[in-house]
């Protein structure tokens, strides 16, 4: 059928042995390259499925360079916001010293951002600020850096060395023929300190995940600040801290779920004056109170001036949102 | 034509009225005709179709070649890309993002088609029902191959009921080496398999919308079009027609007429029934047989009653109390009463007349399916984890377990509404019975 257009075009295949359709669908596997490049690869190296991944590697860096300079005007409004939390604060066993970062990356189609490809880089980079963050307070994470960062993985022991943020963002752009960019990132990292009376707590909640429940289409990383004169007792109880993840994952929700742009001002946008929505009792009340109630019953209690509980920082991100100028 | 539709359902709603009772009585002289709210022929069978694929590989200019080609046999209205690619801004980058809307008519069919340009987009317009696919035709580029997206296209159709796909390999054109293009209809066909498409029997068209929108290689343009149209004629099965299915009639209103005895009237949503037909009442706790002993629509007595009437109908033997909004005169046995289903709901947004704030389980909203109203507990499905702790926000698609206070007849595909306070909060589509009424 393709009689009449093929004849003209076979000038161009490469002059080496055709590469079998076996070795082209392997590479396929393995990679998740086009056609074309899985066949120019193969064709490239002699039939070496080895010397081919070594030849496409090389290539990524021109041709991944060329795709993405290709897609760069397009509008990417759709993707993930992901959160890496790598030290919560207090536990039983740990101090009060935080780390995490939450990043958003982006592409064109929602397709492309359920995909389990695009949200292991999201996550990735998002370990990937979290581990290399100097301290810092939610203060935004320059972009340029982390895209010029080599990309820790949280799951693969053995990433490839030689990859930054942006070389793997420029392949998967060479995957899935979508612009892929990463929009922003904030970290937060405290070192610990050996204060036994001053805690902290990081808190998140990820909305619309599909597969990774630290990863959704509108999220938040939060700190919360606990005092006690007995802090370390309080965190020995196992019930403490049962009650403690629990109100904290209400704090989340509550910061994703209504429209929240601050802690304690006075009006409805601020966390403290929401009617709480956290099952039981304490349902509806404003969500200052019941902190301070909180507090009150799990023996928290105000030292040299901090509350016995509070939420010090949050950051609140919805994918595609317009950005503060 | 659409008019007079409109006023044979007023009418048919005012013939019942306790004031116009005596009209039951009036002489039938006068023979019934109807009104079809008619655009476009109804000799063919109608299908919604879809195109879903990589925005690179070529859905706008496959829709365009598609009209092209059947424009030439008098089946559609040629639409070119600028056309389907509508909305300025959509037109500068190039890629369409609304679904917009295009019909074409084959030897055997009438289609309407769309482009699907989003997961979460197109669940929404479904489940509000302001797009449908029965069938869809998969784009993939021949030099790209199936793409990590692929499988969320794929998922996608699944999930939103589509049993059979067509797919269309294009471009290829740009292959030099026809076994890579076997390759591709391997990877394919592996891949419909995986996700429980027939990835054996699903046709593969390839060739190039391009060539067949530029007039030139018929020999992989237009004929290729041809048998993509074809492949799509044969392969994608037609849902069935409402005139079709089993007798249903939701009651909109009962009277009591002395001397005939209790009419319901309401607007029949699909099937047929003539005069003397046995059906059954189901819904509210219900299940009673009776028959049709009359059909009145526009002062007038009818023989039949079919989907789309809106009409009256006499019941042997039931008293005016036992019949009430909400139930369902239906064929015996066609539908079940449910108390208990699963459903995709969508929760409007606050700009949509929505909810302003989310919410989680145990939230008890009215819910409206067809004429009923009932009060509905919300859960989440088995196998959501923490579901005391699930939180559902305006904008969300979301799967929720329904729980009725009273059971009503529905069935998969019925679709609902929910409300709260006289604000609509959400929209859904059964998906799933869970627990009927015996």
């Amino acid at each position: 059928m393709f009689r009449r257009v093929l004849p003209s075009l076979r000038h161009y295949s490469t002059g080496a042995e055709k590469p079998s359709l076996k070795l082209v669908a392997e590479l396929r596997k393995l990679t998740e390259v086009s056609i074309v490049k899985a066949r120019e690869a193969l064709g490239a190296s002699n039939n070496d499925v080895q010397a081919a991944l070594e030849w496409l590697k090389a290539d990524m860096v021109t041709s991944g360079a060329k795709k993405a300079a290709k897609v760069q005007d397009r509008h990417a409004g759709e993707g993930l916001v992901s959160v890496a939390i790598l030290s919560p604060g207090n536990g039983p066993k740990t101090g009060n010293g935080v780390r995490a970062a939450m990043i958003e990356l982006n592409c064109e189609t929602d397709f492309v951002g359920r995909n389990e490809l695009f949200g292991r880089l999201a996550a990735d980079i998002a370990h990937t600020a979290a581990f290399m963050t100097e301290p810092a307070d939610f203060q935004p994470y320059s972009v340029d850096m982390l895209n010029d960062t080599p990309l820790l993985s949280a799951v693969n022991p053995n990433p490839d060395p030689t990859a930054t943020v942006a070389s793997a963002i420029r392949d998967l752009i060479s995957k899935v023929g979508e612009k892929v960019a990463l929009r922003r990132a904030v970290t937060v990292f405290h070192e610990p300190t050996p204060n036994l009376q001053h805690g902290h707590r990081l808190i998140s909640y990820l909305h619309g995940s599909v597969h990774n429940p630290s990863q959704g289409r509108i999220g938040t990383l939060g700190l919360l600040g606990l005092s006690s004169p007995r802090l370390r007792e309080n965190f020995a109880s196992k019930e403490f801290c049962d009650d403690l993840e629990r109100l904290e994952r209400s704090l989340a929700r509550q910061i994703v779920g209504f429209e929240t742009r601050s802690i304690r001002s006075e009006d409805e946008t601020a966390l403290y004056q929401q009617p709480f929505m956290i099952p039981g009792e304490l349902s509806g009340q404003p969500v200052g109170k019941v902190l301070a109630a909180w507090a009150a019953s799990h023996g928290l209690e105000a030292v040299d001036g901090q509350e016995g509980l509070q939420v010090l920082r949050f950051a609140k991100w919805t994918v595609g949102e317009p950005l503060e100028a | 034509m659409a008019l007079c539709r409109a006023a044979v359902g007023s009418l048919a709603r005012v013939s019942f009225t306790p004031a116009c009772r005596r009209t039951w009585l009036a002489p039938v002289n006068l023979v019934s005709r109807r009104g079809y709210a008619e655009v476009y022929s109804r000799s063919k069978p109608h299908m919604n179709i879809g195109t879903i694929g990589h925005v690179d590989h070529g859905k706008t200019t496959l829709t365009a070649a598609i009209t092209k080609i059947l424009s030439t046999r008098g089946g559609a209205q040629f639409t070119d890309y600028a056309q389907i690619d509508r909305a300025p801004e959509e037109k500068a980058r190039g890629i369409t993002i609304n679904s917009s809307h295009v019909e074409y008519e084959t030897a055997t069919r009438h289609y309407g088609h769309i482009d699907c340009p989003g997961h979460a987009d197109y669940i929404k317009n479904m489940i509000t029902g302001a797009a449908q696919m029965d069938g869809a035709i998969i784009v993939v580029s021949a030099t790209d191959g199936q793409m990590p997206q692929t499988r969320e296209h794929l998922l996608l159709a699944r999930q939103v009921g589509i049993k059979r796909l067509v797919v269309f390999i294009n471009k290829v054109d740009q292959i030099s080496d026809p076994e890579m293009l076997e390759l591709v209809d391997m990877e394919i066909r592996d891949l419909l398999t995986t996700y429980n498409f027939d990835g054996e029997n699903t046709p593969i068209v390839m060739g190039s919308a391009l060539a067949a929108l530029d007039g030139r290689d018929d020999d992989i343009g237009a004929s290729k079009i041809s048998d993509l149209i074809d492949a799509c004629d044969s392969w994608l099965e037609l849902p069935a027609r409402d005139l079709e299915k089993p007798f249903c009639l939701p009651v909109e209103d009962v009277f009591s007429i002395s001397g005939r005895g209790t009419v319901a009237t309401g607007r029949v949503e699909r099937g047929i029934a003539t005069k003397g037909t046995e059906v059954e009442i189901i819904g509210h706790g219900d299940k009673i047989k009776t028959t049709l002993t009359g059909i009145e629509m526009f002062h007038k007595e009818l023989e039949r009653a079919e989907a789309g009437d809106n009409l009256g109908v006499l019941l042997r033997g039931l008293k005016r109390e036992q019949l009430s909004r909400g139930h369902l005169i239906i064929a015996p046995g066609s539908m079940k009463s449910v108390k208990k289903f699963q459903a995709q709901v969508y929760i409007l947004t606050k700009d949509e007349g929505g909810r302003y704030t989310p919410f989680m389980a145990n939230y008890r909203p009215q819910l409206f399916m067809r004429t009923a109203d009932v009060t509905t507990a919300l859960s989440f499905p088995p196998g959501t984890p923490n579901p005391e702790e699930k939180m559902v926000m305006p904008g969300d698609n979301v799967e929720l377990i329904c729980e009725l206070t009273s059971d009503l007849g529905c069935e998969t595909g019925t679709r609902f509404t929910l409300r709260e306070g006289g604000r609509t909060i959400g929209t859904g589509i059964v998906t799933k019975i869970l627990e009927t009424v015996a």
